[in-house]
């Protein structure tokens, strides 16, 4: 599951390679909303600061 | 001011900017791969930040220079410099321990930071030189440099899509690996 936003960014590549904008935006996007979703399911611990 | 930075030379820099990038993701990899660093999940997704800005920047040599692909690049900046940022305060406080050796005094989450910040400012100057963008929207053909940063930056974005795999199987990474899941504990 890690590895999808790789893949993801690798499909935008090829998408961009092929002279498709549209579809490399889109999957560059749905890359970066799986990135933030993995971080925040790795994000649990509080951390011991004071700001 | 702004005349100096040509279409032509745009590409060019973000040719090095894509080159720059893969640079950081070889340099991860070979750590990974040569000293046998397993990276650990925050690890993994600051580099997923980073491939996306090469995304970014790969898209001003494919399509020509626009402000939207200096966005992405510095969206998926901040969104990599995030997580570094995040991991950076998990270990600021003396005692509570690291993760991996340090490179020239600097753990590399605290690089990650830094790169990032280093990233967003870059793609603010760029984006202050206007001419740049004249003519965009033309598909521009790739040849040389630029051809050669996108061939290598995709490798790697490749690779390290499948070493993912390898270290975490179909699931969440483990928080600090010591193999990997697929290819089962060394002997």
């Amino acid at each position: 599951m890690m590895s999808l936003p790789f893949f993801g960014l690798c499909v935008a590549l090829g998408f961009a390679w092929a002279g498709r904008r549209a579809a490399a935006l889109v999957l560059w996007a749905v890359s970066i909303g799986f990135l933030l979703l993995l971080f925040r399911l790795h994000a649990t611990d509080p951390l011991n600061l004071m700001l | 001011m702004t005349a100096l930075l040509t279409p032509a030379r745009a590409r060019g820099l973000n040719a090095l900017g894509v080159l720059a990038i893969s640079g950081v993701l070889a340099f991860a990899f070979a750590d990974q791969l040569l000293a046998g660093h397993l990276p650990c999940p925050l690890c993994i997704l600051q580099r997923v930040g980073f491939a996306g800005v090469g995304v970014g920047l790969a898209l001003n040599l494919r399509f020509g220079p626009r402000p939207g692909h200096y966005a992405i690049a510095m969206l998926s900046a901040i969104a990599g410099g995030a997580i570094s940022a995040r991991q950076m305060l998990l270990h600021v406080v003396p005692g509570t321990g690291t993760y991996g050796a340090p490179l020239l005094g600097l753990h590399f989450y605290t690089w990650g930071v830094l790169l990032s910040l280093l990233i967003v400012v870059g793609c603010a100057v760029l984006l202050l030189f206007e001419r740049q963008f004249a003519g965009a929207g033309a598909r521009v053909p790739l040849t040389g440099l630029g051809l050669t940063a996108l061939l290598l930056f995709g490798l790697l974005t490749l690779g390290n899509g499948i070493s993912t795999v390898l270290e975490c199987g179909a699931g969440l990474c483990a928080d600090n690996p010591s193999f990997y899941q697929l290819l089962g504990p060394q002997r």
